[in-house]
């Protein structure tokens, strides 16, 4: 909707409305952080969305109430297509939620109508003009990987997993599943890192499996991964999502309790990036993680 | 019949619905008898009081027949709160279907003038109303934190003291711009959980700012 599509395949103007969910400035605001200064290095603006509120999440709030769920999606559609910008998330489960409920208002006009007759009585409207943009999309297509190799401050030299989270899979029907999971591999080579693949990388990490089943979320989901990452020698594991940071640094306290002791740090991209560009792991308040992240960038730097 | 009870009641009657040879009017309990009164004009006959547990509340439908029409007023009472007013001295046929429902499901009608024992082995215990199901939401309980931080503040969980002072101390605002930090969205966001009636399926208490427990 906004910027310029380039000759040479990336946008010269990135402006986007930065849509930054619960889970990130309530759990781990070291990737808000990390996101700025990324963005900023990278020249994207990325105007923090104002008012907004949870996406809701794509799988309990979903399962809770579906016209609950629609409704405050297409308010946080309509917020930034008031901006006149493009939606930008950093959250996996955001990035399926509002692609989907804009797939859905745009496809059902029952629906639609009903949520838009909602949406005006707080004198909103929603038009269905607004995209939504994964930060892997915007790194990749808008920037390019040219771009980002350009700031490296030296390759990081280290063994790192990929868990692309199984929202990430999420395509209009026909496209491809595997873009963004390419994309997403392909920005974090560009750190020089060894992307170690595994062929449980596609197993959900059971973060929304907690809610109703601890145990077996981490025992059935967590843990196989955490075995084959440790038999692997991974030295940390990236994510694009902020859920599955949280399960896979919660997941590996809570399993203690079942005898199994890991500590493999877990970060999110726009870290990763981060460090990469130089930044130290105080500027980025990586103490706030809650697996060994400080170490592994002083170790990969 | 139902605009002259209307007109008497004012907003205490919340709806009407009309089939052939019945009229369901739903009311605020706190209308019972002022509706009650408005039908007696019209010379009903009490039929029974039924109670239903519904989870959250209990519902009481009083049937009445008004020439061979059958009148049912729906109203439900909260299980925390758990009281309504008797009819019994407007309606003294309701005075043993109140007593069994009072029996069965433990509503408190005030001002019955016979409460007590009525259909219950007599050592039965009076705090064990056997047709009274514990409070139950529509929604799992483990669910229910998650559907009250939506509803109050739009988020799945509210902003922690010590998550603002980390955000404080890594050089970013205390809180993100979202709804919980602004007036005006929290507005929209109430508004739109009202839309979707979502407050309502969760049980939410606006007044109390939570959702509703036993």
């Amino acid at each position: 909707m906004i910027g310029r599509k380039a000759s040479s395949g990336v946008r010269d103007e990135m402006k986007y409305a930065l849509f930054l969910g619960c889970m990130i400035p309530q759990r781990i605001p070291s990737v808000e952080l990390a996101a700025k200064k990324v963005f900023e290095k990278l020249d994207i603006e990325a105007i923090e969305l104002q008012g907004y509120s949870c996406c809701p999440d794509s799988v309990v709030a979903r399962l809770l109430d579906r016209k609950m769920w629609l409704i405050l999606a297409a308010r946080n559609l309509s917020l930034a297509e008031k901006q006149g910008l493009d939606l930008l998330v950093l959250c996996n489960g955001c990035y399926e939620t509002l692609v989907e409920a804009r797939e859905i208002l745009k496809h059902d006009p029952q629906i639609a109508k009903e949520i838009r007759e909602i949406l005006a009585k707080a004198g909103r409207k929603y038009e269905g003009k607004v995209k939504v943009r994964h930060v892997i999309e915007v790194l990749h297509e808008d920037v390019g990987v040219d771009k980002i190799k350009k700031f490296l401050k030296k390759p990081l030299k280290s063994r790192l997993a990929i868990h692309p989270g199984c929202h990430m899979f999420r395509e209009t029907e026909g496209d491809d599943i595997w873009r963004k999971p390419k994309q997403f591999e392909e920005i974090v080579q560009a750190t020089g890192a060894d992307v170690v693949k595994n062929k449980l990388d596609r197993l959900c990490c059971g973060f929304p499996v907690m809610q109703v089943n601890e145990e077996f979320a981490l025992k059935r989901n967590l843990l196989p991964k955490l075995v084959a990452y440790q038999e692997q020698g991974i030295e940390g594991v990236v994510v694009s999502c902020p859920a599955c940071n949280v399960q896979f640094e919660t997941g590996q306290v809570l399993l203690r309790k079942y005898g199994a002791r890991f500590n493999i740090p877990c970060l999110h991209i726009v870290e990763l990036l981060a460090i990469a560009f130089g930044f130290s792991a105080k500027e980025l308040a990586l103490d706030i993680h809650r697996s060994p992240v400080q170490q592994l960038a002083q170790k990969v730097i | 019949m139902i605009e002259s009870i209307k007109k008497k009641v004012g907003v205490g009657v919340l709806g009407a619905a009309f089939q052939e040879r019945k009229i369901s009017v739903t009311v605020d309990p706190s209308a019972i008898r002022q509706v009650t009164c408005a039908l007696l004009e019209h010379r009903p006959r009490f039929v029974i009081t039924a109670a239903v547990d519904l989870g959250m509340d209990i519902e009481l439908l009083y049937h009445f027949d008004v020439e061979g029409k059958l009148i049912v007023v729906r109203t439900k009472i909260a299980k925390e709160h758990n009281q309504i007013d008797t009819i019994v001295d407007l309606m003294p046929a309701a005075e043993w279907a109140e007593r069994e429902a009072a029996e069965l499901f433990g509503i408190n009608f005030s001002a019955h003038p016979r409460p007590g024992h009525f259909v219950l082995p007599k050592d039965w215990p009076s705090d064990k109303p056997p047709l009274r199901e514990s409070f139950k939401g529509v929604l799992p309980e483990q669910f229910c934190p998650v559907a009250e931080s939506l509803v109050s503040t739009g988020m799945t969980a509210p902003m922690s003291p010590l998550m603002q002072r980390k955000r404080e101390e890594a050089g970013l605002p205390h809180s993100p711009p979202a709804s919980f930090a602004n007036e005006t969205s929290l507005s929209e966001v109430h508004e739109a959980m009202k839309g979707a009636e979502f407050d309502k399926k969760a049980g939410y208490d606006w007044k109390k700012g939570k959702l509703r427990r036993a």
